[in-house]
């Protein structure tokens, strides 16, 4: 086996790419989630529902800086092609996001009768910035079509993607709170996990049909014998989780991180299944990862660097998740 | 309008909101820092009290910091594909390691520093707080090493119209890059000293004698006292280094409109492009060859010799002039302050009034600073390599022009939203005193305190 960089080097970077998307839908997911469940807490709910993401939010934003970064850096040309292509739900990404993360923070400082505002502008950006990004996943599927028909599935994985991050707010609503607020969790758990497995279902379902050639890659024997399990594993998940929903909260608080663990197992699936599908394109049927790669020699630079500093990043995450582990509200360590 | 100059719009009121909070945050992560260390000298409640305080401004800077950074990251795809498609080789590796090295050590320990105050051993907090300075510096170095290399571009070679790096320490340390990092960490730092001083000299003014205001008040008015000669001077350097690097940026600050000695300094004047002249033009006679060539009679480049390659010369020309202008402001006031305050132990109340003025006048120094440099790049977004009419995208002009639109909306709301929120926060801790209670002792996270009725 020769190792030729040119080949080589596309294929780490899409991996990179692909693993900063996937770490930002789950980390991500469920600080978004809980902005959109802001729809139905009670205002002292509220402040333990901020306290429950407070200090990760920030750094669970970055992986999306990381991955269009990557995007950019190692992909140039589908870069421009894609985020011109998506150029209004982009922006509508961006607002939502500018809204929410601004009103993280005014909410806690401005004139309490004023807090009301910052609150709602939380939940409204929040899902504004879901929805922007389950519509960009569903143009994108079908290779960044334009007219009725991409508008549409654009609009169902829109709203599918935002029940399924408000699955992953409830799930670690659960992990990270308790009482009232953790039952509540739960039913709403519930409610959206439906949401989420049929979004899921859609996108498998569409994704086939949107290209003839990801049909082959999926039907054809014999993958068609190693791939099933990838579907029927991810159905046993959510049947699990939906069984599991019915004995939460648990004597103890056991499990009570479970949920989260298995929606984020359920993503990578899903994931893992779009990655697949996709591959080797970068911009769907159009430009495989090596028609759109940066130079090899620019990308080693990345890589060295990559190599040292992902891991001593993902230490100190884990230290900052250690830090802040238990029960959001329950501030009263020394 | 065309997508081009919507698009220069949008890329400009996009940049400009961004700036004006890594330039308070870069500096005062520091300020932060040495509030801490000074607590952990001395033992003494007032610089964590103060530290508190300046903790949530930074904060909430931070915050607004990050969701427009974010912005800035999806700007170069969705109006500027050019720019990554043929330098992107270059630009790629020094993004990629800005946010590597710095991102996430801000976005990380900058949790820790708000929230975990009784989590975390005093030392371990202060480690936060040091990282999370370092953080905010080192996205400073790559993203001005960027910059400086679109400006002055080096260490690198074209073939079929992509750039290639071939010398990473030349693309790095490219002509500009040491003058540039040095001027704008220098205004990060007179920025937060101001505002430091600013809000401190606000709660002065409303009745506050806490021993907490004066630590940050003396720190704010001392620190811009030490920071503006050294600007000053270093200013004249950068402005050495662009003489020598981009000539016709030099010609367009002085508004030269032709290449000769005994140049004046052209203090006042309208710089007319179509006469090529200037219109009522206040002078020093060979002011400019004696600053640009330490000699009257030296030779200044003029813009005679860069017809239809040189940037708009009134707003270089202007925004140069405000900058500039600032800076001797700030020169003023600071002394005077310093001079009172360390001799006499107080600060009058019209000095109190200026500073409250000038709180965000390294804002205004700062972006106008970046017009000159940025202006001054044109026509080129790549001196030499890449114009930027190439770089623009096919988005449409109308889709454009309601983005530019909303963000500018959104951007004007978010500003004043700002700034009311920092005068609630001083007037709200002028009132309390040194009686309000210790944040991170209630029981709720450190950055919340504010939310309590009250």
């Amino acid at each position: 086996m020769s190792f030729d960089w040119h080949v080589l080097m596309p294929l780490i970077f899409a991996g990179l790419m692909g693993l900063s998307i996937l770490i930002y839908v789950v980390l991500d997911g469920f600080d978004l989630g809980i902005g959109i469940l802001f729809a139905a807490a009670t205002d002292d709910e509220k402040d333990t529902m901020i306290a429950a993401i407070g200090p990760f939010w920030d750094a669970n934003e970055t992986w999306l800086v990381l991955a269009v970064g990557l995007l950019l850096v190692a992909f140039p040309v589908a870069h421009g092609i894609i985020l011109t292509a998506l150029y209004l739900p982009v922006f509508a990404l961006l607002f939502g996001l500018i809204l929410r993360g601004v009103a993280f923070d005014f909410r806690a400082k401005v004139p309490v009768h004023r807090k009301y505002r910052w609150n709602f502008l939380f939940c409204i950006g929040s899902l504004i910035a879901s929805l922007a990004q389950g519509y960009m996943l569903g143009v994108y599927v079908l290779g960044l079509e334009t007219g009725i028909v991409a508008w549409g599935f654009g609009a169902l994985v829109a709203l599918c993607l935002a029940a399924s991050y408000a699955a992953m707010g409830a799930a670690w609503l659960i992990y990270k709170t308790e009482g009232e607020l953790q039952h509540k969790a739960v039913r709403l758990l519930r409610f959206t996990l439906v949401l989420t497995a049929v979004g899921m279902a859609v996108i498998s379902i569409a994704t086939p049909f949107a290209s003839a050639r990801i049909f082959e890659k999926w039907f054809d024997w014999p993958q068609i014998a190693w791939l099933a399990p990838l579907p029927i594993v991810t159905g046993l998940a959510f049947l699990w989780l939906w069984r599991l929903s019915f004995r939460l909260p648990a004597h103890d608080d056991r499990h009570s991180i479970a949920p989260f663990l298995s929606l984020a197992a359920i993503f990578s699936l899903g994931f893992a299944g779009l990655a697949y599908s996709f591959y080797p394109y970068v911009v769907p049927d159009r430009l495989t990862i090596w028609q759109a790669s940066a130079a090899p020699e620019s990308l080693a630079i990345i890589l060295a660097g990559t190599a040292f500093v992902l891991p001593v990043i993902i230490v100190y995450s884990f230290f900052a998740y250690r830090i802040f582990g238990g029960k959001a509200g329950d501030l009263t360590y020394d | 309008m065309d997508p081009l100059i919507l698009s220069r719009l949008q890329f400009a009121a996009n940049i400009s909101f961004h700036i004006l909070f890594p330039t308070i945050t870069i500096a005062l992560g520091w300020v932060l820092l040495f509030f801490k260390l000074r607590y952990n000298a001395t033992g003494d409640h007032a610089w964590m009290r103060a530290y508190f305080f300046w903790v949530k401004v930074f904060a909430l800077s931070f915050a607004l910091g990050v969701v427009s950074g974010v912005t800035m990251s999806f700007q170069f795809g969705t109006n500027w594909p050019g720019f990554m498609e043929t330098v992107g080789n270059i630009a790629g590796p020094l993004l990629a390691y800005e946010v590597l090295t710095a991102f996430f050590l801000e976005a990380v320990f900058v949790g820790i520093m708000l929230f975990g105050f009784r989590r975390v051993s005093n030392g371990v907090h202060t480690l936060a707080t040091f990282l999370v300075a370092v953080g905010t510096t080192m996205s400073a170095f790559w993203i001005l090493a960027l910059n400086s290399w679109m400006q002055t571009p080096a260490g690198f070679e074209m073939r079929d119209g992509v750039a290639f790096a071939t010398d990473w320490w030349a693309i790095v340390f490219n002509p500009s890059f040491p003058y540039r990092l040095v001027h704008m960490l220098l205004a990060s730092g007179l920025t937060a000293s101001f505002l430091v001083a600013g809000l401190s000299a606000l709660r002065y003014l409303s009745g506050d004698r806490s021993a907490s205001m004066w630590k940050a008040l003396r720190t704010g008015v001392y620190l811009g006292a030490i920071l503006i000669p050294i600007q000053i001077f270093a200013g004249d350097m950068h402005g050495l280094n662009t003489l020598e690097h981009q000539p016709q940026k030099i010609a367009a600050m002085e508004a030269n409109w032709e290449t000769r000695g005994n140049v004046p300094l052209v203090l006042f004047a309208w710089p007319d492009e179509q006469a090529r002249e200037n219109r009522f033009e206040l002078a020093v006679p060979s002011g400019a060859s004696l600053i640009l060539r330490h000699s009257p009679d030296g030779i200044v480049p003029g813009l005679n010799d860069y017809v239809g390659n040189h940037p708009p010369v009134a707003w270089v020309f202007w925004s140069f002039r405000v900058m500039v202008g600032i800076g001797l402001l700030m020169l003023a006031l600071s002394w005077t302050a310093s001079w009172f305050l360390w001799r006499k132990g107080t600060l009058p109340r019209p000095l109190a009034y200026g500073y409250t003025a000038m709180a965000f006048s390294g804002w205004l120094a700062t972006l106008a600073g970046w017009y000159t440099t940025e202006i001054g790049r044109q026509p080129w977004l790549v001196t030499g390599v890449l114009h930027t009419k190439d770089a623009v995208g096919p988005v449409t002009a109308g889709q454009v022009g309601f983005t530019l639109a909303a963000y500018v909306a959104l951007y004007v709301i978010l500003t004043i939203v700002y700034l009311g929120v920092l005068t609630h926060l001083a007037l709200k801790a002028a009132k309390d005193g040194d009686a309000s209670p210790m944040p991170g002792v209630a029981d709720r996270a450190m950055a919340q305190p504010a939310q309590a009725p009250g």
